[in-house]
């Protein structure tokens, strides 16, 4: 046997070996792209950067809603050493034990509920991690930070990060605007790819509408990172990272010196005051009170400490009355029926009806002998008449039949006012208001079961009807304009992008131009002749039409409300005045959209008499 | 004196060469992989670069004071080094264990692992044993205690819990391979007394190693490929399933070595080996077939899963395959020229993705630096030097010289092949140091006196030991 052939056997095994290694280091290396992807799979990481919000401009290019930097204290546990918590304590202004509590509710923050697959029952998993980052203060201001920042460096593994929040240079405007507040786990879920926890995100207003514009493009920073999570490095020296693109600016239509008046005046009172723009839609102010002031809802240290007292306020200041409120418009719908009478040829200019307070109520005026001087001294029995001949044409026999078709019909004409429809604009949690229509009334009542007698009480704005102050505002600027309207709406432009298309399509309401004149007529008289109902609402030296009303309300006094335009030739602000439980509409709102309009139209009041009244009227203490 | 330089014929350079650069980039490697930036001095005794060139300069002193001493008295003073580090084996098992291993025997910050030093002195004492026989056989005596020997010392390692190391000792089976160990009466007693058949000698007996080898690699072939499906472009619409392929592939081989047979072997013995082909053809078959029918109809699935994951089929990438997963990303990511030295992403000592980069996995951070051509170089270094131990082997005269010769070589070669198969996930996670690469001062120090004491022995070889 000759042993010494049995070297072969190692040499092989050593060739064998060596180029199989060589083969799989060629393949593993070289053919095979794999491993380059799993290795960045590993040590890559996608930081995002957040911009700050885009910022928000009045109709004059006045900034309205902007940013402001604020400080997280962070700290990470791993790079803590030896804290000093007296000194610590002493440093950040809060006690040993706060910063013990602290730690411990970090940590519980980060609990997350998950449902086992198998058994459906929920166990609690923590996602805190001692070497990831966590926020132990949030929300410092420049201020709070300054203080801390310079002897922060001796307590290592604490470090002060900035943040973007907004900040309000006026203290108006906040059910324009809205709030901003941290996500929510269904929010979150809507777009995973852009939220993160902690991020912050809209909750009402403008800022809930154009979360998407205003929340601009995240950045990213590709990093390598260790295999506990910590940046080691740039990646590929930057080259694939991304700029965060802080949101457009928006250009509202608002008009903040005139919100703010509008808030002013509606001190103490509870109620809505709407401008528009006729020729263009734009809302030129929309006050809703009573109000707060945005600042005291940035950030969610604010907001822990605010919220809670804002919304239990028995007077709802969250509540943002002048899109979500629907009242019964009450006389200034008179208007609206005169057109419809008028476009239906039921009835003509010189149209006369007896003021005979037999079916409604009425108070004592000259005889309304022409549709505009009913709509002066607001006669609710010519109404009354003038609707039962739109409602009643007498096109069927039977009485039930013919109602129902008078009701569709003016159904109709409602609609193409904007009125019980959905508005298409950029208000968040805008109300269609109520048009009463046939399968209302036959639900209620049962089909041909009711006629025009059944609900006569819509004819004077009562009834069934409600209205937004929007839709009032906006029925002035329709009237004002003899016939159409622009959808109201808060922003006029996205950037540089200029009007924004949607709303500049022209909506044509029913009625011709030609039934303008009349109506007007009696809106001008309303406020201009001796026995108009509004003269109160009279400004020196422009002319104002308008038209007052008042809500009757079950639960209190009734509402005082107010509807015009000026100045009546090319008319510039069309506004809706609708003020809680104050009763007459010419006593209150008139007033009040007088000086409104006034200040818009020539930004000073003439009658200092006429202001101070309503500055020191208070109705809020009614339901106190 | 004078005698000393006659007898010597010289040291073999060749081997000292490769041995040298392997030390040198293995220090330039640690200086990447245990980088610290606060102590950037290489010779910083704090560092483990720096400690790894305090180890090397250690263990070449003493290999070279161990190489000033005649190979005689090396061969005499066997027995003692052995005793000592069995001694010291036992010693350990009392010790607390540091990673679910007794291993460590610590005298201050210092610490030795006697395991390293074993493989050593057990090479010089199967060496010691198998000589002592005159003959050009071996005795069953010296066989027997041989085996007593190498399998008593595997025991303790055992204990230890140190599976590398127990796993390096079965190389001395090769060794004993090569010096004509047989296991043919095992054999032959199950077939002749217990079968009642007529053998005399059988092959699967006397060449039990490399058939057992090869068995297991077959076993691990078929293991991999049985379930998978190829499909071929000539054959559209049929994928083949992977022991189907294996079956052919067997076959084909099988047949173009019966071909050359018939055609080219010598008359003599062409009738033998047609035989001995179509048994082993047979055999071959069965066994892939049996381990395929168990594999696929047998096993229930969560043994098959067991094995995958063994295998590497199936990949826990964040969970138990963590380590090899990070590791073979960080070779993977290599690239052709690698990313460049000290820019490692994966294996870095600051990103510290790849867990014991500069022990067991050190050679995932040399590959994802310096690409395939530096693994590749070291592959082939790692070859060469081991087909030139095995020529220095053969090349003695003393059989005491030969055995250990053949030792080491197999010693080297099972670390190099375990640790760089598991870097490049062809083998399982096993903790064994690379020869010279790896940090460690006692796998260092045994290595370097390993290879001295083979260049003293061969410096001699003109010299018959006995």
């Amino acid at each position: 046997m000759n042993l010494e052939n049995r070297r072969l056997v190692f040499i092989l095994l050593f060739l064998f070996v060596g180029i199989i290694f060589t083969a799989r280091l060629f393949y593993m290396q070289v053919a095979d792209d794999k491993w380059i992807e799993r290795a960045g799979e590993v040590a890559k990481k996608k930081i995002t950067i957040k911009p700050p919000r885009g910022i928000l401009y009045d109709r004059n290019g006045v900034k309205i809603v902007a940013n402001k930097t604020y400080y997280n204290l962070m700290f990470i546990e791993d790079d803590i050493e030896d804290l000093d918590t007296l000194a610590f304590s002493k440093l950040i202004g809060i006690s040993v034990d706060s910063i013990h509590q602290r730690f411990a509710e970090i940590r519980k923050e980060l609990d997350r509920k998950t449902r086992s697959k198998t058994t459906g029952n929920d166990t609690v998993v923590n996602d805190y991690r001692t070497y990831l980052p966590n926020a132990f203060l949030k929300e410092l201001s420049a201020d709070e930070i300054s203080n801390i920042a310079m002897d922060l460096s001796e307590f290592k593994g604490f470090y002060e990060e900035p943040m973007s929040m907004r900040d309000y240079p006026y203290p108006n405007g906040a059910n324009i605007f809205g709030y901003l507040n941290e996500i929510s786990g269904p929010e979150l879920n809507s777009d995973r790819r852009f939220y993160r926890v902690g991020d912050f995100i809209g909750r009402s207003g403008l800022e809930k509408y154009y979360e998407y514009e205003l929340r601009g493009k995240k950045g990213t920073k590709v990093i390598l990172t260790s295999s506990r999570g910590k940046l080691v490095d740039n990646f590929a020296e930057g080259k694939l990272d991304t700029n965060a693109q802080q949101g457009p600016p928006l250009h509202l239509g608002i008009d903040i010196i005139l919100q703010a008046y509008g808030e002013q005046l509606m001190k103490n009172k509870l109620g809505s005051v709407v401008a528009i723009e006729p020729s263009t839609g734009e809302i030129l102010a929309m006050v809703s009170a009573p109000n707060y002031d945005p600042n005291l809802m940035v950030g969610s240290r604010n907001i822990r400490t605010n919220y809670m007292k804002l919304y239990k306020d028995s007077l709802k200041p969250f509540y943002p009355r002048p899109l979500a409120a629907e009242y019964p418009p009450g006389s200034i719908f008179k208007v609206v029926q005169a057109l419809v009478g008028l476009q239906e040829g039921v009835i003509t200019p010189d149209a006369s009806f007896p003021c005979t307070k037999s079916w409604v109520g009425c108070h004592n005026h000259p005889p309304a002998n022409s549709v505009a001087k009913a709509i002066q001294f607001s006669c609710n029995p010519y109404f009354y008449y003038e609707v039962k001949k739109i409602i009643q044409q007498g096109k069927h026999s039977s009485h039930f039949k013919d109602a129902a078709e008078g009701l569709a019909l003016w159904e109709k004409y409602m609609n193409s006012f904007g009125f019980g429809i959905r508005p298409e604009t950029d208000i968040f949690g805008l109300r269609n208001g109520v048009i009463p229509n046939v399968d209302f009334y036959n639900h209620w009542y049962g089909e041909y079961r009711w006629a025009f007698s059944t609900i006569r009480s819509n004819s004077i704005g009562q009834g069934e009807v409600k209205l937004t102050p929007l839709q009032m505002a906006n029925l002035a600027a329709i009237v004002a304009n003899d016939g159409y309207y622009y959808e109201p709406h808060l922003v006029k432009s996205i950037g540089k992008d200029g009007p924004q298309d949607k709303f500049k399509v022209k909506k044509q309401t029913m009625i011709d131009a030609k039934h303008f004149p009349v109506v007007k007529e009696g809106m001008r008289a309303a406020v201009n002749d001796p026995h108009g109902t509004a003269r109160r609402a009279r400004i020196k030296d422009i002319v104002v039409a308008g038209k007052t009303g008042t809500a009757q309300n079950p639960h209190g006094e009734d509402h005082s409300v107010f509807m015009a335009f000026a100045p009546l030739e090319n008319p510039k602000i069309a506004i809706a005045v609708f003020v809680e439980n104050a009763g007459f509409g010419g006593t209150w709102a008139a007033p009040i959209a007088s000086l409104m309009m006034e200040k818009y139209l020539t930004g000073e009041i003439s009658d200092s008499i006429k202001e101070k009244r309503i500055l020191d009227q208070r109705f809020t203490n009614i339901n106190e | 004196m004078s005698n000393f330089r006659e007898k010597t014929v010289g040291w073999d350079w060749l081997t000292i060469l490769i041995v040298a650069l392997l030390v040198l980039m293995g220090i330039v490697n640690i200086y990447s992989a245990a980088f610290n930036p606060d102590r950037p001095f290489l010779f910083d005794l704090k560092t483990m670069y720096g400690k790894q060139i305090m180890w090397i300069g250690i263990g070449l002193f003493l290999g070279i004071v161990i190489s000033l001493i005649d190979a005689e008295y090396i061969r005499k003073l066997t027995p003692a080094a052995f005793v000592t580090v069995v001694i010291l084996l036992i010693v350990v098992l009392f010790t607390e264990p540091i990673n679910g291993a007794r291993s460590w025997l610590g005298i201050g910050p210092f610490g030795v692992q006697p395991s390293e030093f074993s493989k050593l002195t057990t090479a010089l004492m199967l060496a010691y044993v198998i000589s002592d026989n005159r003959g050009k056989l071996i005795s069953k005596k010296s066989l027997t205690l041989a085996l007593a020997l190498v399998i008593g010392t595997m025991l303790l390692i055992l204990i230890q819990n140190d599976t590398g190391t127990f796993l390096v000792f079965t190389a001395f089976f090769f060794v004993m391979y090569r010096e004509g160990i047989t296991f043919d009466p095992i054999i032959l007693f199950f077939s002749n007394r217990v079968l009642g058949l007529r053998f005399k000698h059988t092959l699967v007996g006397i060449h039990f190693i490399p058939v057992l080898f090869v068995v297991i690699f077959l076993s691990i072939i078929t293991l991999y490929f049985t379930e998978s499906r190829h499909t071929f472009s000539f054959l559209p619409g049929y994928d083949a399933p992977g022991w189907m392929l294996l079956l052919i592939i067997i076959t084909v081989l099988f047949s173009v070595s019966f071909f050359i047979n018939q055609s080219f072997a010598a008359q003599r013995s062409k009738k033998k080996m047609r035989s001995a082909i179509l048994i082993v053809y047979i055999v071959t078959v069965g066994l892939v077939g049996l381990i395929s029918y168990t594999y696929l109809n047998v096993l229930q699935s969560h043994q098959k899963d067991r094995i995958d994951l063994w295998l590497g089929k199936i990949q826990d990438q964040d969970g138990k395959d963590y380590n090899r997963n990070r590791a073979l990303a960080a070779v993977g990511s290599g690239g052709f020229s690698g990313v460049g030295y000290k820019e490692a992403i994966l294996s870095s000592p600051r990103s510290q993705h790849v867990p014991e980069s500069e022990t067991d996995f050190i050679f995932s951070v040399y590959s994802e630096e310096w690409g395939f051509l530096g693994s590749a170089s070291l592959v082939v270094l790692f070859t060469i030097l081991l087909i030139r131990i095995i020529v220095i082997a053969e090349r003695q005269k003393s059989r005491f010289a030969r055995v250990y010769a053949n030792s080491v070589a197999m010693i080297i070669f099972y670390h190099f092949g375990i640790n760089v198969g598991m870097n490049i996930g062809i083998i399982p996670v096993i903790g064994i140091p690379l020869p010279f690469f790896s940090y460690g001062g006692s796998s260092m120090m045994s290595f370097l006196i390993m290879i001295l004491i083979l260049l003293k022995l061969d410096s001699q070889r003109k010299e018959v030991l006995a």
